[in-house]
């Protein structure tokens, strides 16, 4: 029989609802922080030396906070919520102000996917008002760059993945679909370069390793299929590592490179 | 006298006579004469004429032959006079009036020895010399102390001493003493005095050099003689004796030694006389010395006289001021006796020796020529101090303890910074340390400690705001609480100056090296780390180092890691573990008492220490919560030292600290809560609850923890239990999820853990009953305005009349069910409640409360069954509180009242008496707030049980004797009785029903019954006649009547009642009782409305 799990180091309590997005900030000699995004909007700023939520960031008007990032910069997070929106935050001096809000016009809980492109410069994936629309702008200039629309009706976008590949001129996105497939998109040629139906049943979550190429995705079907990118950007699903995972998987946040 | 001549010419020829006269008759009338006239003569004029006027006097003492006492001392008391007001400019007077006195002193046939003549007479000479010795002008009085007077000035000094040392009378041995002290120019009277260079001064101790074995060794024999002659003699031998010490041996005068001349050879035999200063001479005298100075310290530092003890202080600072290097043989005594006087009663002598230590500490650091000297006579000081330490603990009295302690204290106020450097010698720490811990050693005989049980766990509302005031320590070795703070400021002190880190390794080994120093170990340590924080430390001087917040942080962290490793926190306080044989198996594991660390390897350690369990003693398990006491101070302490910064460790302190104020040892748990005081005061904190409101997500966590390996750590429900009876209702929130663990926990494992949980659900419901108090009193207060109601119907006779003869028409024989009094009062409640809801539709949100209370009680119904009579007691508990939380809530009430029924009425009607007694409380409980449900169900399922009971009983405890009160039977029928009635009054019963009560109840109306049986039955009465009070009149006078009732009008019949005329029986008395109610029956013909 299995060894029983170890205990947690801490728990930390008090978001006083679920949780749907987790965030760490730890950079230099700051007090190492976690962001969490509940699902009645509000975002906790947990000091993980003391332990304790130190501000609340209110900023989703109740809806649910799906996804969070740090914009890489210290004193920035960027949150998106149910209410579709995308706040951007500023947190320098003990403030906790929205900047910069962008409306994404979608009602799914398709996260958003952010990718550094210069100092000071990203561009962001963020699911838009037509179900299948993937929608990628700049920041923070806040200039649309693409709008990513499938022929096919494979159903809302589910999850997605935006990259930038070590070849090749520009930045890659993986999207899934509801319909269980997989598509790898050329973000500057907005033109599909490869599809797989991975799953038969929606995506739920993926992640990809840029390194290994390689990636794995989770349906509601409560299976896993990994798959790998070949060099002409071709999607191809190789054997399931197995396992049924007992619950519907939602969020496969890292695939660390060496496939484990 | 207000004139006094001031014309020489003038004065010599008034005076002329009477000096004339005295030459020629030599009596005291006519020196007194001439002192009477030398007092019109003012001083200025006195001076001119002063050689004339002494001539006659001096005349008068040369004269050969016996000389009558009174003459000698008059001429004596005429010359001080004018000695007194005078100079003497000339080296003759002098030196002939210094040897003209001291003849006078001498006996005549040995010039050695003092005159055998009156105390007066030898007052008066002495005043006359020491006129004469502040009347010398200073190029004369230095001639005094040329080689070649040292004959005379010796037989001077000799001759003081001798009277001194001899002497009866106390104010010529002082004056004698005093003399001696002006003789060597050191007079610390009022008036002038000559300067002395630091020419003259050399000169002054090279002389006094010869004569320093003689005033020493005489003056300390004054000191050390009779200890009766009083504190002013002492006083002054102290101070002449230091004063001379400190002259000749003064350190400034003995480096120059080397240069010094040599002395003149036309001396002759004088000149043997003359002592030459050298190394050689200094090391022997100061060898000497330093015996006399250890009789005279011993002596003097414990004079019960304050003046003493100060001069002793005075002497001590002298001479290490003056003398340092060249008394080295004695700076270490005169330390000793200077910080053992640091702590002295008189504040003076305090002050003195304070300012003392001061001045000795900073020239110590200043001069750095004798400094390693100075450290290493200190230290080794303090070495053989600490050696001889434990000794002197077990022997001397509390007195000499105080003062060895002091003088440990002041050692290491003197050696200040530097006792960082001492402690750095390996053997000075461990004999410092072993000496500390063999002091500190505690007596852990008494019986009471283990005894005693903290209430907390029963006590409704927690501690009051107030800290429990700390439990006294008794130690072996002492029993006075002063030695035990001054051991603490040692410790403070050690801290304050010491290297923390080595200090702290080493009393850390200590405290995990054996049993044994544990306790010791860690109340020094708790001190140490007081003291390098600076707290509490009265300073002497700054010290180089202090050690950092971050420093001090990590090491009270590392410290409390090693107190609450299980090891050292959970060990076994009671003698057995029986009263909790429901315990996990691990629990007893992870208590175990811990003797030693080295146990022979981890496989044999649970035998060893099962066998260990066994063996334990009272001795043992004191010695274990005194640890933990200790341990639980030693938190409080570092709170203190760490003030805010405390907080950050609360993470992990505050959990332990909760896990043992909610022990059953009272100790422990009065440990803790102070603890809990010291923690909440350092870190900014109101109040207790304040305290763990704020923290309650770190005890929480920890709970969490605990609660998923209750095996492992079976403490977790204490600390729940402690947090709600000192927190309020905001801590409901945060619970939340506990709770539920609690109950996702108790689900998963309905065998081994429900016990433990149930302890849990129980302080849950009990914290929840208090902080939501329930809507109970409502149903006594509509009860009340029954009453009242009630009684106005009463008087109104005419209007009941009608009132009845209505109800006669409407329910012809149905009669009493449809009673007007019981019906209306029923129904307000209800309507309330449904009032209050916001409407049928809108399921309003249930307070978490309630839902918390639903829940624990859908487990109560399943845990009631249990086979363990212990358990199902506690659950019954659980239940009533639920009842009373969920009572405000009826709607959530009634179904989890459904639901639960089967297994009440399985208690009250088939089990253990014990349970029964708890169900029927429960079941009141219920009662007050659902009385429909419970009516039928009561009437059909628990009453004829409990009737039939009653009945069976009834003449079983008439019969019983005395010890029946005890028995288990009783105590049922007890609780019954003072149950049924407001049960029957809350439920409505039908009458059938209490009729069959009151069937069951009558027997115990018996005045045979045991007494308090009988008051609970009047009590079921008094309840029944509130219900109905008609039908119980009724009853009562059944069973007796007092008084016949005639009718008012000759038309109606007689009232007949079979109580009437019944001689005396056993109900009488109780019955009577009850009548009362309905008031007085003599009234009753006109008033009494309850005809039928």
């Amino acid at each position: 029989m299995a060894r029983p799990a170890p205990a947690p180091l801490y728990t930390l309590r008090g978001a006083g609802s679920a949780l749907n997005a987790l965030q760490f900030r730890c950079c230099g000699g700051d007090t190492p922080l976690l962001f969490s995004g509940s699902a009645q909007g509000s975002v906790h700023v947990w000091n993980l030396i003391t332990r304790r939520a130190g501000k609340v960031l209110d900023g989703h008007s109740g809806a649910s906070v799906i996804w969070l990032n740090t914009l890489l910069s210290r004193d920035s997070l960027i949150s998106q919520g149910r209410d579709m929106r995308v706040c951007q935050w500023d947190l320098a001096e003990g403030r906790s102000d929205v900047t910069d809000s962008v409306w994404t016009g979608s009602v799914g809980f398709c996260r958003c996917s952010l990718l550094e492109t210069g100092p000071g410069r990203w561009l962001l994936a963020h699911p838009g008002e037509a179900m299948e629309e993937v929608k990628v702008i700049e920041l923070p200039s806040r200039q649309p760059v693409c709008s990513l629309v499938p022929q096919r009706k494979p159903g809302m976008v589910m999850c997605i993945n935006l990259w930038q590949p070590d070849s090749g001129p520009g930045p890659l996105l993986l999207a899934g679909y509801e319909d269980g497939s997989l598509a790898v998109w050329d973000v500057s040629l907005r033109s599909v370069l490869s599809r797989v139906a991975a799953h038969p049943e929606p995506v739920m979550c993926l992640a990809f390793d840029p390194t290994g190429q390689r990636g794995v995705s989770g349906s509601s079907e409560k299976s896993l299929s990994s798959w790998t990118l070949d060099g002409q950007h071709r999607l191809q699903v190789s054997e399931a590592p197995g396992s049924h995972s007992p619950r519907q998987p939602w969020d496969l946040t890292t695939v660390y490179p060496g496939g484990r | 006298m207000d004139h006094q001549i001031d014309n020489p010419k003038l004065a010599f020829a008034y005076l002329r006579p009477a000096c004339v006269l005295l030459t020629r008759e030599p009596t005291v009338g006519n020196v007194e004469s001439l002192s009477t006239q030398l007092r019109h003569v003012n001083d200025g004029t006195l001076q001119q004429l002063q050689d004339y006027v002494l001539f006659p006097l001096r005349f008068v003492l040369k004269i050969p032959g016996p000389k009558q006492d009174g003459l000698v001392q008059a001429v004596a008391e005429a010359m001080a006079y004018i000695l007194e007001n005078t100079c003497v400019h000339c080296w003759q007077t002098l030196r002939d009036l210094l040897s003209e006195l001291c003849l006078c002193l001498c006996s005549p046939t040995d010039p050695g020895k003092p005159a055998p003549a009156s105390e007066e007479l030898k007052a008066a000479i002495l005043r006359c010399l020491d006129a004469l010795l502040h009347a010398a002008y200073g190029d004369v009085v230095f001639k005094l102390f040329e080689p070649t007077m040292l004959p005379g000035l010796g037989a001077a000094i000799s001759l003081l001493l001798a009277l001194g040392e001899q002497e009866k009378s106390r104010t010529v041995q002082a004056a004698a003493l005093k003399c001696l002290q002006v003789l060597t120019l050191q007079c610390d009277c009022s008036l002038d005095h000559v300067s002395v260079g630091q020419k003259e001064r050399h000169v002054l101790g090279s002389t006094m050099a010869s004569f320093l074995p003689g005033i020493t060794i005489a003056v300390s024999r004054v000191i050390t003689g009779d200890m009766r002659h009083g504190h002013t003699v002492t006083v002054r031998a102290v101070k002449v004796w230091f004063k001379t010490v400190g002259l000749v041996m003064a350190d400034d005068q003995l480096q120059k030694a080397g240069c010094e001349e040599k002395p003149p050879t036309e001396l002759g035999r004088v000149g043997e006389l003359v002592v030459q200063r050298t190394p050689d001479w200094m090391r022997n005298t100061s060898g000497r010395l330093a015996l006399l100075l250890k009789n005279i310290i011993s002596c003097t530092s414990a004079h019960q006289h304050w003046r003493v003890r100060l001069e002793m202080v005075n002497l001590s600072d002298h001479l290490l001021t003056n003398c340092k290097s060249s008394l080295g043989e004695c700076v270490g005594l005169l330390l000793e006796a200077l910080v053992g006087a640091v702590n002295d009663e008189e504040t003076i002598v305090r002050e003195r020796c304070e300012a003392a230590l001061m001045d000795v500490a900073e020239r110590s650091q200043s001069s750095d020529g004798n400094n390693q000297a100075f450290t290493d006579v200190l230290s080794e000081n303090l070495h053989s101090l600490a050696t001889s330490l434990p000794r002197l603990m077990r022997t001397s009295d509390d007195q000499r303890k105080m003062f060895v302690l002091n003088v440990f204290l002041g050692y290491l106020k003197i050696l200040g910074p530097r006792v960082t450097s001492v402690l750095n010698s390996a053997t000075h720490l461990q004999r410092l340390s072993k000496a500390l811990m063999q002091v500190l050693e505690l007596d852990v005989t008494d019986v009471r400690i283990v005894e005693e049980r903290s209430s907390i766990l029963t006590e409704e509302t927690g501690v009051g705001p107030h800290r429990p005031h700390a439990q006294r320590k008794h130690f072996l070795y002492f029993t006075d609480e002063r030695i035990f703070s001054t051991v603490k400021e040692i410790c403070r002190m050690l801290g304050y100056y010491g290297n923390m880190y080595l200090l702290v390794d080493h009393l850390m080994d200590l405290f995990k090296e054996s049993a044994v120093y544990r306790k010791q170990a860690a109340m020094v340590l708790n001190e140490v780390i007081t003291g390098a924080a600076g707290v509490v430390v009265t300073r002497c001087q700054e010290r180089q180092a202090k050690p950092s917040q971050e420093d001090l942080k990590s090491t009270v962290e590392s410290i409390i890691e090693e107190y609450t490793s299980p090891s050292h926190w959970h060990l076994s306080t009671r003698i057995s573990e029986d009263s909790e044989s429901w315990e996990p198996e691990q629990l007893s594991q992870s208590s175990l008492l811990s003797i030693s660390n080295d146990v022979e390897g981890k496989g044999n350690a649970l035998q060893s220490v099962h066998a260990v369990r066994k063996n334990s003693t009272i001795h043992d398990l004191n010695s274990n919560i005194w640890q933990i006491c200790i341990q639980l101070e030693g938190i409080g302490c570092f709170a203190h030292a760490l003030g805010m910064d405390f907080r950050l460790i609360l993470m992990t302190s505050l959990y332990p600290v909760l896990e043992k104020a909610g022990d059953e040892t009272l100790l422990i748990s009065q440990a803790a809560l102070n603890a809990m005081w010291d923690i909440s005061q350092a870190c900014g904190y109101a109040s207790l609850k304040e305290l763990i409101n704020e923290n309650s997500d770190y005890l929480l966590n920890n709970v969490s923890l605990n609660l998923q390996r209750l095996g492992v750590h079976p403490h977790a429900p204490r600390v729940l239990t402690v947090m709600f009876s000192h927190s309020d209702s905001s801590l409901l929130p945060l619970v939340g999820d506990i709770v539920q663990d609690v109950l996702l926990a108790l689900d998963m494992s309905y065998d081994e853990t429900s016990p433990l949980f149930c302890t849990v659900l129980h302080s849950l419901m009990k914290a929840l009953a208090r902080w939501f108090p329930s809507g109970i009193r409502i149903t006594n207060e509509n009860n009340k305005a029954k009453k009242v109601w009630c009684e106005q119907d009463q008087l109104n006779v005419h209007q009941f009349l009608l009132d009845f003869h209505k109800q006669m028409e409407l329910a012809e024989g149905i009669g009493v069910e449809e009673d007007v009094g019981t019906e209306n009062p029923e129904i307000p409640p209800l309507t309330d409640l449904d009032e209050d809801m916001e409407g049928p539709d809108v399921k309003a949100e249930l307070p978490y409360h309630i839902t918390i209370a639903k829940e624990v009680m859908e487990r109560c119904v399943h845990l009631l069954s249990d086979p363990r009579l212990r358990l199902r007691l506690k659950v019954l508990d659980v239940l009533e509180l639920c009842v009373c939380v969920l009572s405000e809530k009826e709607n959530e009430l009634l179904p989890m009242a459904h639901r639960c029924w089967p297994a009440l009425l399985l208690r009250l009607t088939a089990d253990d008496p014990l349970a029964v007694l708890r169900a029927f409380k429960v079941l009141c409980t219920l009662g007050e707030t659902c009385r429909d449900f419970l009516r039928k169900r009561v009437s059909k399922e628990v009453l004829p049980k409990l009737t039939a009971s009653l009945s069976k009983q009834a003449p079983v405890s008439a019969r019983a004797g005395p010890v029946y009160s005890h028995t288990l039977a009783y105590k049922l029928q007890l609780a019954v009785l003072q149950g049924l009635g407001s049960l029957c009054l809350r439920l409505d019963l039908g009458d059938s029903d209490l009729d069959a009560v009151t069937e069951a109840c009558l027997p115990y109306l018996s005045c045979r019954q045991p007494p308090k049986l009988q008051e609970a039955c009047l009590s079921v009465f008094r309840h029944l006649i509130e219900a109905d009070p008609d039908a119980f009149w009724f009853t009562l006078n059944e069973l007796y009547c007092p008084c016949s009732y005639s009718p008012p009008h000759p038309n109606l019949q007689p009232v007949q009642l079979s109580g009437m005329g019944v001689q005396r029986n056993e109900y009488i008395d109780n019955v009577l009782k009850l009548l009362e109610i309905f008031g007085l029956p003599q009234d009753t013909t006109s008033r009494n409305p309850k005809l039928r």
